[in-house]
């Protein structure tokens, strides 16, 4: 049915799915806006720069300004261009929602290929250990991760002196726990892929396993993997701001959308507006990479074709 | 049935050891005992007292010795001592465990019973206004976090309104179920909030999978009833993932109502482990943690015996996926 | 149990006020606290909270007032040299020491109808000297090497030292022995488990005090009802709840809904929420801001060339404008220090070096130190080496974050880099100070008593190193043998006179030398509602609750 759709059209499937990706409007609208978000916060020096409003520029005697020209957004509570931090909380929250899930993606690809591939002892252990980590509490495990000192461990000295707000720390911790619906859905697919006539006709020829996996898992598996990342980009986002609340995140001045909505936590009835603008900012951002995913997942999945109308 | 149990067992009990284990290691890599931050708060102390308050607590000794005493203890029944509260820890935590079962039970139940309805009717009419709404706010739910939900509602329900309660579990001196109840609404509801998204998602996708199925397809060219085939056939099958994830969540829930919990100054399992992570109640803190683990590994066990039970394709001697 | 009543109590102070209270009552107080008290023991790990409720409970036989002047509360009459209460002796030993003769409020009565007597004094002196008991500080048990019992209300205290804190006995709380003795007796080691206060803290055998406690939910409420064996001045609500929000924002909101009355200055809002707060509901709520003990500050780590410069040290503290800090940020509120005294203490003198903003007697300091040379932005010595250094605090204290990175800023702005890296609080408390293991500065707070000698924070012998267990308090490495010398002749030099020009040379040095960088005094907002009279906040660590029966509804 499907093949004979593509065939009856005449497009290649990469084509295909990119107007399937396209008819799913909110997608679009959503992959626009986060562009949009991520082109703001890499443009946020320059617009600092511009607008001569730097972001740590402490200026006590303005304190809490409502929006005006020289300050569209206002300032903070200690006086600082609302709009810049913003624009500069957004590389921040965005990087670390970027870099986390891809981080973690990757590790779950791995995990699931090496699983799903080799089977037998391997997968075996290595499915007990995605158990083990689904099992661990996660939140209260963060926290103690994040309280961690790290000095006692043997990392090179070097290694954490770069890192002062904690981003990077924070970084590695969520890759280190968030691998697992990755690893369990890749390894799924690629069981599924084995057990495909061409796979097995490609295994008889004497493929080497890496060439099988590159060409013929990998492609196979790809849309799991994209869907989830997309997803947990958002999720990794409202975790940061979790760890600000309990104060184990990024640390200050650096802004990032997390902080900025905690500390405006007890400033909500006399300023609601450092609580709305930052919160706006991950709410977009979450609905945004939701829908994303949603798009995605439709474009990759061929079946998804028969219910549009 | 009874292998898959007896090796779902002591899998388990293998998690655990190596839970207990790594929560000893990683408080211990923790800086700083419980000592050491009193006396910082207190210039009056001196070294004498820090050194004999150790010995007290016995944190004098090794880690892995006191682990070593601990496991001990443990395996004979005795959990020890609160540090901070003086109290076994038992006693301390089985009424916020009770707490928590009832906080989390009815989120689920309410989460569930609101997601099922609405994600049925998405998918019954994929893509149509009904279903953007849904979708809309359904990642809307999911987009806010959570102690910004908890403090909107407070100031909503509570300050503007003033119909509820703004925290705690009951009212001095009242233990009427009543009381109870309004003290639970909020809190029950922000974890609603938060989780009925996912669970919509998660049905609609199912029921939207289960539409597409060859057997739907015959079922209805037969002339099939629409409402039988999707009461009957379809959702008994959708509710399978959805039975999954509800169970993995449970473990999660079970720690990780923390925000909830200290947004509301409710008395749960969340809040109790995390100030005793914070405040190096060692005992306290591995019971925690150990009960969020057994809380997590059951949820998996239930999901997994409530998959294969609905779904007859699946017997117990295959793997989870 | 009339369960149905105190919730009908209740309902009615939240509701729109309608004052249907029993007669001569004044319906239920709610206090809103931000932390609950883990522990009830009064001298066991007493936590601010649990010092908080148990004083509504209990009294010390001595403390510190509103005024902060020392007075007898469990004793009739502060004992002194001058009215012969306190004699010079000589200890056992053959050294100088002291005897001080107290006498209990006769009608001092136990919640169960036994009078507190002697041996419940000496029942808490002899936990306190047994090496297995948990008691925090047994410097004074060390120091209290004996005690004569006179009859079942007098007792006279030996010293082994005559300081000029001889008749303060604040710590020293008596517990009801007729009902703890046995418990401790059976396993002193575990008293601190099995202890009624633990296990039972409703026994009404263990409080004297205007109130004792009738219900504790762990971790959410303390509730409390008059005492009948009370021997002071009759309290008069009917019922104190005391409530714990941890979540300032949440607490703020409860105090909104109506849920509370009044939040406790002691432990309750910040002070940027609490202005934010007086802003909006300032004609609904008192507001009190109370400057106390609680010195902010940033330690300074002496081994660190740069700050071992006090040349360096002098002109950090030029190059800050604290004054515009507390205006801006604080409405004025929290006091600029110039020493570690607090300007409510009588021994605080403002006549030593003063450090108002002065960028251009910074920078001739810098000049000076030999920092010389500006490269982006940020001084640099002839080697090379540039005027940078790591600020850390407590990891989620707000306001604390909010100051420190005005503190970057204004000292940018001198050519000073700075880099904040902050710790969770058990993280810097517990290893980085005590084992002084942060390279340049750390700010946090000190609190303390009235007249407290800062010896164990200044005296050179109270250096942490590996070598004493890292014990000790001087995290900056301050050696200076004239504050040493200063102290110890300060705490025991009993004439006033003499002693207050003790405390002013100590300060001199302090503000001259400047281990530490002073900031301000911290104030601890209360917040009340308009009909509540009588509470006056102390500013120290003796809470205001030890005067809870003078708290009253306004007619």
């Amino acid at each position: 049915m499907t093949a004979a759709a593509i065939l009856a059209a005449g497009q290649s499937p990469a084509r295909l799915r990119l107007n399937r990706f396209l008819r799913h409007r909110a997608a679009v609208a959503s992959g626009f806006l986060l562009a949009a978000l991520v082109i703001a916060a890499l443009l946020a020096p320059w617009i600092a720069e511009w607008r001569g409003t730097p972001p740590d520029a402490i200026d006590l005697l303005n304190r809490l300004a409502e929006p005006s020209w020289r300050h569209p957004l206002g300032t903070d509570e200690l006086g600082r261009d609302l709009l810049i931090r913003i624009l500069y909380g957004g590389r921040i929250s965005l990087a670390v929602g970027l870099t986390a899930a891809v981080a973690a993606a990757s590790i779950g690809t791995i995990i699931g290929v090496l699983a799903g591939y080799r089977g037998g002892v391997i997968d075996a252990i290595l499915m007990r250990l995605t158990d083990f980590v689904i099992a661990l509490p996660l939140l209260p495990l963060l926290i103690v991760l994040t309280a961690l000192d790290l000095g006692k461990l043997p990392i090179p000295d070097g290694w954490l002196a770069g890192d002062p707000s904690g981003l990077w720390r924070i970084v590695v911790i969520i890759a280190l726990v968030g691998w697992t619906t990755v690893a369990r859905l890749v390894r799924g697919a690629t069981l599924a892929v084995r057990q495909h006539e061409y796979m097995r006709a490609a295994m008889a020829l004497g493929a080497g396993p890496m060439r099988t996996i590159t060409r013929h898992v990998l492609p196979n598996v790809a849309s799991p993997i994209v869907v989830a990342t997309t997803l947990s980009i958002g999720q990794v986002i409202l975790l940061e701001s979790v760890l600000s609340f309990l104060g184990l995140g990024i640390q200050p001045p650096v802004a990032s959308w997390g902080n900025m909505l905690t500390n405006a936590q007890e400033l909500v009835w006399s300023a609601p507006r450092l609580a709305v603008v930052p919160g706006l900012a991950i709410f977009a951002t979450v609905i945004a990479c939701n829908f994303l995913g949603d798009g995605l997942q439709d474009a990759l999945d061929p079946r998804a074709l028969q219910d549009r109308r | 049935m009874g292998r898959f149990v007896t090796s779902r067992l002591i899998q388990a009990a293998i998690v655990l050891a190596a839970m207990s284990f790594a929560v000893y290691g990683l408080i211990g890599l923790m800086p700083g005992d419980p000592i050491d931050i009193m006396v910082a708060g207190n210039p009056q102390l001196t070294s004498e007292d820090a050194a004999r308050l150790r010995a007290v607590y016995g944190l004098d000794q090794p880690l892995l010795d006191r682990y070593a005493a601990w496991l001990g203890a443990a395996l004979s029944g005795d959990l020890g001592y609160s540090r901070v509260h003086g109290v076994p820890v038992v006693e301390l935590l089985f009424p916020r465990l009770g707490n928590t079962l009832l906080l989390i039970g009815a989120s689920l139940v309410l989460s569930i019973a609101i997601a099922l309805p609405i994600g049925i009717l998405a998918a019954v009419r994929p893509y149509s206004r009904i279903d953007n709404a849904v979708n809309l706010l359904c990642f809307a739910g999911i987009s806010v976090p959570p102690f910004w939900l908890a403090l909107l509602l407070i100031m909503l329900f509570s300050v503007a309104l003033g119909w509820l309660p703004a925290g705690g579990v009951s009212s001095a001196g009242s233990e009427s179920l009543i009381d109870r109840a309004r003290h639970l609404v909020l809190p029950v509801l922000t974890l609603t909030l938060a989780s009925v998204a996912g669970y919509t998602r998660y049905i609609r996708a199912a029921m939207l999978e289960q539409l597409r199925q060859d057997y739907v397809r015959t079922a209805r060219a037969k002339g099939v009833e629409r409402r039988t085939l999707l009461w009957r056939h379809a959702l008994p099958n959708a509710l399978i993932p959805l039975i999954t994830v509800a169970g993995l969540d449970l473990g999660a829930l079970f720690s990780g109502a923390l925000i909830t919990e200290t947004m509301f100054g409710y008395l749960g399992m969340g809040k109790l482990i995390y100030d005793s992570i914070l405040g190096n109640d060692y005992n306290l803190a591995l019971v925690g943690l150990l009960f969020a683990t057994i809380t997590t590994l059951a949820g998996n066990f239930l999901a997994d015996t409530a998959y294969s039970a609905l779904d007859p394709r699946i017997s117990y001697r295959r793997q989870r996926l | 149990m009339h369960r149905a009543l105190p919730a009908l109590a209740v309902s009615l102070t939240l509701g729109i006020g309608a004052p249907a209270f029993a007669a001569g009552g004044d319906g239920t107080l709610t206090i809103g606290i931000s932390q609950f008290p883990a522990t009830l023991h009064p001298s066991i790990e007493p936590s601010v909270a649990a010092t908080y409720v148990s004083n509504m409970a209990r009294r010390p036989l001595t403390t510190y007032d509103a005024d902060w002047n020392l007075i007898c509360m469990l004793c009739t009459e502060l004992p002194t040299l001058e009215n012969g209460g306190a004699v010079r002796e000589t200890t056992p030993d053959g050294d100088e020491g002291i005897a001080v003769t107290y006498t209990i409020q006769p009608e001092a009565t136990w919640g169960d109808g036994e009078p507190v007597t002697t041996d419940d004094v000496v029942f808490s002196w002899e936990v306190g000297r047994h090496p297995q008991s948990a008691f925090a500080n047994i410097e004074l048990y060390r120091q209290l090497y004996d005690i004569t019992v006179i009859d079942d209300r007098t007792f006279t205290l030996h010293f082994d030292r005559v300081t000029y804190t001889y008749n303060a006995v604040n710590d020293l709380r008596a517990l009801p022995e007729h009902l703890e003795r046995p418990i401790f007796e059976q396993d002193p080691a575990a008293y601190r488990n099995r202890t009624l206060y633990v296990t039972e803290p409703t026994e009404p055998g263990l409080w004297f005090g205007p109130y004792h406690l009738v219900e504790v939910v762990s971790g959410a409420r303390v509730v409390l009802e008059p005492n009948p064996t009370w021997y002071g001045e009759p309290p008069t609500f009917d019922r104190i709840v005391v409530r714990t929000v941890e979540n300032t924002a949440a607490l703020e909101a409860n105090l909104l809904a109506g849920d509370i009355d009044m939040i406790a200055g002691e432990l309750g809002l910040t002070i940027d929420q609490a202005l934010a707060f007086e802003q909006r509901h300032g004609a609904d709520f008192q507001v009190i801001y109370k400057p106390g003990l609680i010195y902010e500050h940033i330690d300074l780590n002496l081994d660190n060339p740069l700050l071992a410069d006090r040349q360096i040290r002098q002109g950090l503290l030029y190059a800050l404008d604290r004054q515009t800090l507390v205006d801006q940020l604080f409405e004025g509120r929290q006091p600029v220090a110039s020493t570690s005294v607090s300007p409510l203490d009588w021994v605080h003198t403002d006549a030593v070096m003063q450090y108002a903003h002065d960028p251009a007697q910074a920078a001739a300091l810098f000049d000076a130190a030999g920092f010389t040379e500006l490269r982006g932005g940020v001084r640099h010595n002839a080697e090379g080496v540039p005027l940078a250094f790591e600020l850390i605090t407590t990891a989620g204290n707000r306001s604390r974050e909010l100051v420190q990175q005005v503190l970057q800023a204004q000292w940018q702005a001198a050519g000073v880099d700075i880099t904040i890296r902050n710790e969770p609080p058990r993280v810097l408390f517990g290893g980085t100070l005590s084992r002084r293991e942060f390279s340049a500065m750390a700010m946090f707070a000190w609190s303390s008593s009235p007249e407290n000698l800062p010896r164990t924070t200044l005296d050179s012998e109270h250096i942490p190193t590996a070598e004493n267990n890292w014990s000790g308090q001087n995290y900056t490495g301050f050696v200076n043998a004239e504050m040493d010398d200063l102290i110890e002749r300060a705490e025991i030099e009993l004439d006033r006179t003499e002693r207050e020009r003790l405390w002013h040379a100590i300060q001199a040095i302090y503000a001259e030398e400047l281990p530490a960088l002073p900031l301000f005094f911290r104030a601890n907002p209360f917040i009340l509602p308009l009909w509540l009279e009588g509470l006056v906040p102390t500013g120290h660590q003796y809470s205001s609750s030890l005067y809870v029966e003078t708290w009253r509804r306004a007619q």
